[in-house]
């Protein structure tokens, strides 16, 4: 028992070390030149090896017990193995009784040299840790770069914004103290308070101003270009665009009349008329060569008499002077926004009377604090208008138009709903029936199948019929 | 006085007509959706550069988040902002961890 135990562990440790050698030989081959004249013995040797280890092996196992030494042998015998191979005149001193302290200086030799392989080996992998060789990073180089110029632009984009709004505040606050009682409130205070400058974001910023006649609030939204945004500013070198100033004023209900009106540049008019709920449904498009404002404009109103009462020669002259900054101006006493993209809607949604002003910044983007001054009298334009609409009163003929028109739509919107209400109704019937069919379908017990059937039918039966009403008379 | 009886009467403010600022309800979406967009992107680069060990998807990442956060609204969470920053930075550490090649380009 004890000699076969042996024989496989020696067998196993035999094999371990020839796979080490391969390892070692190949590696020999490729790294020591010195071996190198060797390579196409490569197989031999690996086969001698082999054969050698064998012999030495089976000759040992009689006589040496120790795994150890037989393992150092056996490693001996390997290196003894090359050895042999190299030079056949250096076969007498593979004796080991003789020469084994010399063996295992000449074994330690080519051991160290294999050991010193073996760090080889290991240490190929090392490098990329080890060795500071950026320059194979240059795309990592190139991403970090790309961030931090984005982080840049993102700094200084944020900067100019916030200098352009604050330009802004700077050059309207005498006008607007002058017309409002407080002009910059949050919300978020306990009481009103003034002179909060609201940013939503690094490149949109509100101001909130309440306490005048006829007007709710007024809203002024700054909605600067996105220069915090590097991609933003790419795509802007290819479509210029400019920063806008939309003032949304909420008017008292009472102070104005019934009419929907807006004066827009061709594109921007297209777009409204398709998205807002009250252009959609009241508006038509009129002519403006009666009008002494420029033809890139395109009038959209409900009422023409409307029109000519506000179209008088101080807003055409506006207009013209300053057609390339009014983007829009939209007076609605139906305004509820951009057209819905639910098809269902349960209740008629909530309307309010504003008027609406969309205004350019000159120079296209390439704004200045110092420019936000010119933009001045546009502000002064929208307090005209705001007292002009409160002063408007319609005709008894244009207000009645009004009132049929708004009254036509409403019916619209209710039969829409109805509509939609009955075909709710009808799929959910439709739903009971199929899943009582099923029930019907699906019952084993005849007696209940018989009974279910039954019920069905007298249901049928009553359906047909009409209902016929009983009065009490007398 | 009749100058400042005249001025008053011009005055357009009135003091007691002042109503408080309603900010818009918070669910109503806004013009711009590109914070959100580029907020989902990024966790889902990131999620696909950890699983599949992609390094430049953990790079576009990075990138989708930092451009989620230049667009981010102030009345937007800073924590999920800072959370999906977190996560795109992860997945670039974790796939240089366990891959320290540097990345080939496409090129």
């Amino acid at each position: 028992m004890k000699p076969y135990f042996l024989v496989t562990l020696v067998l196993l440790c035999g094999w371990l070390t020839t796979c080490e050698t391969a390892a070692n030989q190949h590696d020999a081959d490729v790294d020591d030149n010195e071996f190198a004249e060797f390579e196409e013995f490569d197989d031999e040797e690996e086969t001698t090896t082999v054969k050698s280890h064998q012999e030495p092996k089976e000759r040992k196992v009689d006589t040496k017990t120790e795994d150890v030494v037989s393992k150092d042998e056996i490693e001996e015998e390997d290196d003894d193995g090359v050895v042999e191979s190299e030079d056949d005149e250096f076969e007498h001193l593979q004796d080991e009784e003789e020469f084994e302290g010399f063996d295992k200086e000449r074994g330690s030799s080519p051991k160290s040299k294999g050991s010193e392989k073996l760090p080889d080996l290991e240490i190929a992998k090392v490098p990329l840790h080890l060795r500071t060789n950026w320059d194979s990073f240059y795309v990592e180089m190139l991403m970090i770069a790309g961030l931090g110029v984005y982080f840049l632009n993102f700094l200084a984009g944020k900067t100019k914004n916030s200098k352009l709004a604050q330009a802004w505040l700077g050059a309207h606050k005498e006008l607007l103290d002058s017309n409002f009682s407080i002009v910059g409130d949050d919300g978020t205070q306990k009481e009103a308070t003034s002179g909060t400058l609201m940013k939503e974001s690094e490149n949109v910023y509100a101001l909130w101003c309440s306490g005048r006649a006829h007007v709710e609030g007024m809203l002024v939204e700054l909605k600067l270009l996105k220069r915090q945004d590097l991609i933003n500013v790419m795509l802007r070198m290819f479509k210029p665009a400019s920063d806008q100033i939309v003032i949304t004023v909420d008017m008292d209900k009472s102070s104005m009349d019934r009419f929907v009106f807006a004066v827009a540049q061709k594109k921007a008019a297209l777009r409204l008329h398709k998205d807002m709920n009250d252009l959609s449904q009241f508006a038509e498009k009129k002519n403006v060569d009666r009008y002494e404002i420029p033809s890139s404009y395109q009038i959209l109103s409900e009422i023409g008499e409307a029109n000519q009462t506000l179209l008088d020669k101080k807003v055409c002259q506006v207009l013209t002077k300053y057609e390339g900054l009014i983007e829009y101006i939209h007076f609605s006493d139906q305004y509820s926004g951009v057209k819905s993209q639910e098809e269902t809607q349960s209740k008629l949604p909530e309307t309010k009377a504003v008027l609406l002003f969309c205004f350019n910044v000159p120079d296209k983007g390439k704004t200045r604090p110092s420019d936000m001054e010119f933009v001045k009298p546009l502000l002064q334009f929208v307090f005209y208008c705001i007292d002009k609409v409160s002063r408007l009163q319609l005709g008894k003929e244009a207000r009645g138009k009004a009132d049929k028109n708004r009254q036509k739509a409403e019916e619209v919107f209710l039969k829409s709903i109805h509509s939609q209400r009955q075909e709710a109704a009808q799929s959910r019937r439709e739903e009971k029936r199929r899943a009582e069919k099923d029930r019907l379908m699906n019952e084993e017990d005849p007696e209940k199948a018989r009974k279910l059937e039954d019920k069905e039918a007298k249901r049928e039966l009553k359906r047909k019929i009409p209902k016929v009403k009983m009065m009490k008379v007398g | 006085m009749s100058n400042e009886a005249k001025n008053n009467v011009n005055d357009p403010r009135r003091p007691n007509k002042i109503i408080r600022y309603k900010a818009p309800a918070q669910g109503t979406p806004s013009d711009d959706p590109t914070p959100d967009y580029m907020n989902l992107l990024g966790m889902i680069f990131s999620m696909c550069g950890l699983m599949m060990k992609l390094k430049w998807c953990a790079w576009v990442a990075v990138y989708c988040s930092f451009i989620s956060f230049a667009n981010s609204r102030t009345s937007e969470d800073t924590k999920q902002m800072l959370s999906s920053f977190m996560l795109s930075i992860s997945a670039v550490v974790m796939s240089y961890l366990q891959n320290p090649q540097p990345m080939q380009p496409p090129w």
